[in-house]
């Protein structure tokens, strides 16, 4: 059976997501494995919570921001598009198909251009098959626990599960 | 410290998401999430019913937080903090998740939704956990609104405060008032002179002592938040002046498409071939005569030109069949002998007495001739026998392909979005749809505010409308701007950036990405602080901050990394 991939997508909340909500007023249908979360604006999209959203076992993950120029708070846009050319180098180094996290400008007009891009994001996902970072850091963990201990603190992933 | 106690509603909108999705599965995956203390589904949860059981369980199961999925929180997010608030909770210990507009209306495998729906809601759950009490702030509203346009709409919206007393800055980028209704000779369907009740309302507007008219002029720059809004307007070439405002109505009207970009009328090459503007300027002047000053024996009216077409525009411009049908009732009083013909793609003469004028026109011997919009628009060319030229095209009731002379043939233009539609947009950070026309708040329930609070968009800026529509969405916009000029204050915006000074590092990253300034270093702390009053909340700083000093309030790292880990989790299938 063909592999069904999981993404996480993090949508401002001015034009991307009120794009998507668009798509979902319009009945388009598009992709099920898309899983939205919701933030103010793209510049809020701390590398972290992509980094977090690979490690939890997401195989793509999907940033839509305002187009340039229509950025709600002017210019958060521009921030995530920076951020997300050192992100996509970082995570190039550490093995991870560049591919699998994407950048893209969703208006609050283009229900009809979400759905064709989670459609889109969702096939080159499945031609890239299941990350395995999830259980690479499981195996890492294992081998060296001191690590494990280290890790998590210093790229902001601990855990948030009461603490 | 309280323990955590979570509720959690899921909602069947009607069939709109049980069909769909297996609610009664969704809220049984979550009786066992950590924290949950109950999980109930129903029909209307946005219903006062509905309400009512989530306002009951708060009391009596003394929860704590909330998590209602349902739809999109732009649309109900408000009506649930309600609720919370009217059981004595903080507002902001609910979440929701949209498993509406961005699940069952877009997912056609209900297993599949289903599993969806559950990841969505753990999502929540897990959110939840971590969501702090917000108190709102209150900040006191300027009086005075800033109206962008003077068309009907901004003239209406102008004089409505102004007589109520408050003062108006209406900013007009032309030289003169009245925009598009200006040009229009007589209304319909009633035939009323509409420059004659306008000159009443314009000489009511220059004259009044609340109005201040900027002629020739644009609104530069707008920053603030609503009820503290101040803004930048260039008058004429040079001269720039700063004005405060509480709020801001966008009129800036729409204007008709060029005819030349649709080549088979031959707008611009047949003298004979006007559009209905010009023709408006020939009735103004008392008498129907093309433009070689001849009295036409064969009129033409050609309905959308340009509208309700995917190569143009795809709208229909509302208002151009009721214009055509006047026009053909003008020219048969004018030239009793005349052919009339009406070549239309679809008649639509609804609203009060549209219809009527409609049967009566066709009782005066005009001929009205159906063309298909899409395969067989009409094509005009020279008449190589008669006078003026010729319209080809295949009637679509007979079937047949016809041939009408006219010497004077009127386009019914498509109406498109002002050309300052996009800068006014960015400026007061509301959004266009796809044809470039305003996106009102909530197309049915709150037709003319804005996602931006404090801005309203009234009139043919958000789509074509007709002159009762415009007048009635300026008289709603002023009401709302009333309202809370009446209550003297408005509440703000919650979600601003905080600084743990006690992790700061005094980087001062975070004042470099702050796209208002709202960031300040305090050289003697040597660390960052927040002026809430400019903040907006949009968390860019907190992204940058290196040692997680900074957090946006409401979208904690903490509330987003658990939102990820929630919907990472295994869910049960089916």
């Amino acid at each position: 059976m063909e592999y069904n991939p999981t993404i996480v997508s993090f949508l401002c909340n001015w034009c991307s997501y009120t794009g998507a909500d668009l798509a979902g007023t319009s009945r388009m249908k598009y992709a099920s494995n898309i899983r939205v979360i919701r933030v103010m604006c793209s510049g809020r999209i701390d590398p972290t919570f992509v980094l977090k959203a690979f490690t939890e076992g997401a195989d793509g993950v999907l940033l839509c921001g305002c187009h340039p120029g229509d950025c709600h708070y002017h210019e958060g846009n521009y921030k995530c598009l920076r951020r997300f050319h050192l992100l996509q180098k970082y995570l190039d180094q550490m093995g991870v198909d560049k591919k699998r996290i994407r950048l893209e400008w969703i208006s609050a007009s283009e229900g009809k251009e979400f759905a064709e891009l989670a459609n889109e994001f969702s096939e080159t996902i499945k031609k890239l098959g299941k990350s395995n970072i999830k259980e690479e850091m499981k195996v890492e963990d294992k081998k060296s626990p001191e690590s494990a201990v280290h890790r998590p603190a210093r790229m902001g992933l601990q855990s948030t599960v009461e603490s | 410290m309280e323990k955590t106690r979570i509720g959690v509603y899921v909602c069947w909108c009607g069939t709109n998401i049980a069909m769909m999705v297996d609610v009664e599965a969704v809220a049984k995956e979550m009786e066992s999430r950590q924290n949950v203390v109950l999980a109930r589904t129903y029909k209307y949860m946005c219903s006062d019913p509905g309400q009512d059981m989530v306002i009951r369980d708060i009391k009596e199961h003394k929860l704590n937080r909330v998590v209602i999925a349902a739809c999109s929180p732009r649309i109900h997010e408000n009506t649930f903090r309600k609720a919370l608030e009217n059981a004595g909770l903080n507002p902001y210990m609910l979440q929701m998740a949209n498993i509406r507009e961005q699940n069952s209306w877009v997912h056609s495998d209900r297993i599949e939704a289903t599993r969806k729906a559950k990841s969505l809601v753990a999502g929540a759950v897990s959110r939840v956990n971590h969501h702090q009490p917000l108190n709102k702030r209150e900040v006191p509203v300027n009086p005075a609104s800033l109206i962008i346009g003077g068309g009907i709409s901004g003239i209406t919206a102008a004089l409505e405060l102004a007589d109520a007393g408050k003062r108006v800055y209406l900013v007009e980028k032309e030289s003169e008032l009245g925009g598009i209704a200006a040009m229009l000779d007589l209304t319909s369907p009633h035939f009323y002179s509409i420059s004659d009740s306008l000159k009443t309302l314009i000489r009511r507007i220059e004259v009044h002592q609340n109005i201040k008219v900027y002629m020739d002029s644009q609104v530069k720059q707008i920053n603030g938040y609503v009820g503290n809004f101040n803004g930048e307007i260039k008058i004429g070439n040079k001269k720039v002046k700063n004005i405060d405002f509480g709020n801001i109505v966008v009129a800036t009207g729409l204007k008709p498409i060029k005819p030349e970009t649709i080549e088979n009328y031959g707008y611009g090459v047949f003298s004979e071939v006007i559009t209905s503007l010009d023709f408006e300027q020939v009735l103004k002047k008392g008498s129907v005569l093309n433009a070689y000053g001849i009295k036409p024996k064969n009129v033409a009216i050609i309905h959308c030109v340009g509208s309700r077409n995917e190569d143009y525009k795809p709208y229909c411009s509302r208002t151009c069949c009721m214009t055509a049908l006047k026009y053909a009732n003008m020219i048969r009083s004018a030239l009793p002998e005349a052919n009339v013909y009406q070549m239309y793609a679809d008649m639509r003469a609804y609203g009060k007495h549209c219809e009527e004028l409609y049967a009566d026109t066709s009782g005066k011997n005009v001929l009205f001739l159906m063309y298909d919009q899409r395969e067989g628009m009409p094509i005009i060319e020279k008449d190589a026998i008669g006078p003026g030229v010729l319209i080809k095209f295949n009637e679509r009731l007979s079937g047949e392909d016809i041939e009408v002379p006219a010497e004077l043939v009127i386009l019914m233009t498509a109406m498109e979005s002002g050309k300052d539609a996009k800068s006014i947009s960015q400026m007061t950070g509301t959004s266009l749809d796809a044809n470039g026309f305003f996106i009102e708040k909530h197309p049915k329930l709150d037709p003319v505010s804005t996602t931006t609070d404090g801005v309203y968009v009234v009139g043919s800026c958000q789509s074509p409308k007709n002159i009762p529509e415009s007048v009635s969405q300026a008289r709603a916009a002023t009401a709302n701007i009333l309202a809370t000029i009446a209550k003297g204050y408005v509440e703000v915006e919650v979600i601003t950036a905080e600084v743990n000074e006690d992790i700061c590092c005094g980087c001062q990253f975070c004042i470099q990405v702050c796209p208002y300034g709202a960031n300040n270093y305090d050289q003697r702390k040597a660390v960052s602080s927040v002026n809430e009053a400019l903040c907006k909340g949009c968390g860019t700083c907190g992204s940058a901050c290196p040692s997680g000093a900074i957090s946006t309030r409401h979208f904690t790292d903490k509330q987003i990394l658990s939102q990820i880990e929630g919907i990472m989790a295994e869910v049960g299938s089916g």
